[in-house]
C-alpha cells in the first residue's frame, strides 16, 4: 500500500445525490453514517454533500428529468479517483417507476443510473439495507485505493 | 398573541439569496429563493417539481391491489398511511367491512410508523440546527422502532402491511411479536423522556430555537396548514379523533402555543408518548379472531374519496373504479399545504435560520410532487 492509499483509506468521503426517489433509500444512507447502530464514521467514512471534497458518489432514485443535468455536472465536479455507487432498485432499473405496465406509462423517468454516468457498484433493495449498503461502498473501495 | 407576517413586495429586490435544487444544505432537492435585506428574509419562494415521477399517472389503468401497491413509492417516510388510505378507498367504495384485529394490526404500524418520523423530525431539525449529538441519539432512538417495524413487516422502510380487506398474512401478530413490541415500548418511551429532558434544559439549544419561525394561528389557518403544524400554533385539530379506526382508543391531542421552532419540536417529542400509549392499548385489548377477509367482490365505483391522519399531516387519496381498474387518482399529501407556511416562516428571520425554519414545518418533497392545480380564491 503506497503513501496515498493510505491517506485515503483514512478519509472516504460519500456524497449522497438523490434523483427523485421516494425517499427511503436516502434515509437509509444517512442512517448508516448516523445513526450509532451502523455508525460508518467509526471507519473514517464520513457523509458530504460537497462533490469537490467527494471520493465515492452515492446515487439513490430513478434519474428525474430535471434532475439528470445536475446529476452530469456533480459527476464531474468530483475529483479523480471517484467511484460511482447506485443504490437501491429505482438507481439499478428504474424501479416501479419505469413502467409497470399501466395505461400511460411515465416520461418523466430518464432511466436507471447507468445511462448517464458509469456506475461502478450497484446495491439491490427496496429499500437498500444498511448493511447491503456499507457491504457496496466497501465493494468499490478498491478502485479508489489502487488508483495512482 | 403573535401579529401576522407579510411578504413586503418592492420593486428592487436588494439581494437574492437561491438555494437548490441540489443544495449541500438540504437533503432532498428543492428550490427556495430568500430575498434578503440586511440578512433579514424579507419574502421567500419555494419551488417543487424536481422529483416530479408522475405517480398517478402510472397508477392509471392499473389492477386495484397493483395500484394500491404503487402508493407506497410516494413516500419512503410515511410510507404505510399512503397504501393505507389507498386500501382504506377502495374499502369504503366497495363497502368492505375487515376484521377488527386486522384494524389493530393497521394501526399498531401507524402509530409505530409515527413514531419514527417524528424521531426522524427531531434527527434532522437537531442535524440543522447544527447539534449532531442530539441527531444522533434521536437515530438511535429510532432504530427501535424501525426494527419492530422489520420485524412485523420484513423490511425496513417498505412494508406493505395493508391489502383490500385486512393486512397481510406475514403481519400477524403471534404472542412472541406483542412481548417484543411491548419492550420496545418500554425502551422507546425511556429514551424519549431522556431525550426530552436532556433537550429542553440545554440553555444553548432553546436559545437558538425560541422564538424564530413563527407563525400565527390565524395564519395557520387561512393556509390551511395541517397536522402537528398546525397543532403547534395552539389550534387542538387532529383527525385521529374522528376516524373510525380510532375509536377504540383513547389519547389527547397535544398542542403548543407559539408555533416557533421550539413549540414544533417539542409537539413531536410530547405526540411520541400518545403514540405509545396507543400502541399499548392496541397491545393489550387485540381482538382473537382472522386477519383478512377475502370474500369481497369488486365492482365499478365513482370517484372516491378518504381523508386520514398521517404524521404529517392529512392525506388525501381519491380515486374511481372501472372493470378492477383505477381510474383519475388523485393523491395530496400533507407537506403540499404546508409550502405556504414554510415561506411565511422564514419571513423576518436571520438567513442563517431560514433553513431551520423551513425544516420545522417537516417537509417531504418527495411526496409532495404531485401534479397540482392552483385555485385562487
Amino acid at each position: 500500500m503506497n503513501l496515498k492509499s493510505f491517506s485515503r483509506a483514512r478519509a472516504v468521503h460519500l456524497m449522497l445525490v438523490y434523483t427523485g426517489g421516494c425517499n427511503g433509500c436516502d434515509i437509509e444512507i444517512v442512517n448508516c453514517v448516523l445513526s450509532p447502530k451502523f455508525d460508518v464514521e467509526q471507519y473514517k467514512v464520513f457523509l458530504t454533500w460537497n462533490p469537490r471534497e467527494a471520493d465515492v458518489l452515492l446515487v439513490s432514485g430513478p434519474v428525474t428529468r430535471f434532475n439528470e443535468e445536475p446529476l452530469k455536472k456533480i459527476y464531474e465536479a468530483i475529483p479523480e479517483p471517484k467511484a460511482v455507487v447506485a443504490a437501491g432498485s429505482c438507481a439499478l432499473m428504474g424501479g416501479v417507476y419505469k413502467n409497470i405496465h399501466g395505461d400511460i406509462p411515465s416520461e418523466e423517468i430518464m432511466g436507471p443510473v447507468e445511462n448517464i454516468i458509469p456506475v461502478d457498484a450497484k446495491v439491490p433493495g427496496c429499500a437498500v439495507r444498511p448493511e447491503d449498503l456499507i457491504s457496496g461502498v466497501v465493494a468499490a473501495l478498491p478502485k479508489l485505493l489502487e488508483a495512482d | 398573541m403573535t401579529e401576522d407576517k407579510r411578504p413586503i413586495k418592492q420593486e428592487i429586490i436588494e439581494t437574492e439569496v437561491s438555494m437548490g435544487t441540489v443544495h449541500p444544505a438540504a437533503l432532498e432537492p428543492y428550490r427556495v429563493r430568500l430575498f434578503v435585506e440586511d440578512e433579514i428574509v424579507k419574502d421567500a419562494e419555494i419551488t417543487v417539481g424536481v422529483n416530479h415521477r408522475g405517480i398517478e399517472r402510472i397508477m392509471e389503468g392499473l389492477p386495484v391491489e397493483k395500484a394500491n401497491a404503487l402508493t407506497e413509492k410516494v413516500c419512503g417516510i410515511c410510507s404505510n398511511a399512503h397504501i393505507w388510505n389507498s386500501v382504506l378507498t377502495a374499502e369504503k367504495g366497495l363497502g368492505i367491512e375487515i376484521p377488527q384485529r386486522a384494524n389493530y394490526i393497521r394501526v399498531i404500524v401507524e402509530e409505530l410508523e409515527r413514531l419514527h418520523s417524528h424521531c426522524l423530525y427531531l434527527a434532522h431539525g437537531s442535524e440543522v440546527l447544527g447539534h449532531e449529538t442530539f441527531s444522533m441519539r434521536a437515530f438511535y432512538l429510532r432504530e427501535t422502532a424501525m426494527e419492530l417495524l422489520r420485524m412485523i413487516g420484513g423490511n425496513r422502510v417498505q412494508y406493505g402491511a395493508s391489502i383490500i380487506g385486512g393486512v397481510r398474512p406475514r403481519c400477524e401478530l403471534n404472542e412472541m411479536r406483542l412481548q417484543k413490541i411491548a419492550d420496545g415500548m418500554d425502551t422507546f418511551e425511556k429514551g424519549i423522556l431522556d431525550f426530552a429532558d436532556r433537550f429542553s434544559s440545554d440553555p444553548i439549544v432553546m436559545s437558538r430555537i425560541e422564538g424564530i419561525g413563527v407563525i400565527s394561528q390565524k395564519q395557520a389557518k387561512e393556509l390551511e396548514v395541517t397536522g402537528p403544524c398546525l397543532r403547534s400554533t395552539g389550534l387542538a385539530q387532529d383527525l385521529r379523533t374522528v376516524m373510525k379506526e380510532y375509536e377504540d382508543f383513547d389519547f389527547e391531542v397535544i398542542t403548543q402555543d407559539d408555533g416557533d421552532v421550539k413549540s414544533n419540536i417539542l409537539m413531536r417529542v410530547l405526540e411520541v408518548p400518545e403514540s405509545i400509549k396507543i400502541i399499548r392499548q392496541a397491545i393489550k385489548n387485540l381482538p382473537k379472531g382472522p386477519i383478512i377477509d377475502r370474500s369481497w367482490e369488486m365492482f365499478d365505483c365513482d370517484t372516491i374519496k378518504s381523508y386520514i391522519e398521517v404524521p404529517r399531516g392529512t392525506l388525501y387519496h381519491s380515486y374511481g373504479i372501472e372493470d378492477g381498474r383505477v381510474r383519475g387518482s388523485i393523491i395530496r399529501t400533507p407537506s403540499m399545504t404546508n409550502i405556504g407556511a414554510m415561506q411565511l416562516a422564514c419571513i423576518g428571520d436571520h438567513i442563517t435560520d431560514a433553513q431551520l425554519c423551513i425544516v420545522q414545518c417537516d417537509p417531504c418533497f418527495t411526496c409532495t410532487d404531485r401534479a397540482i392545480e392552483v385555485i385562487k380564491i
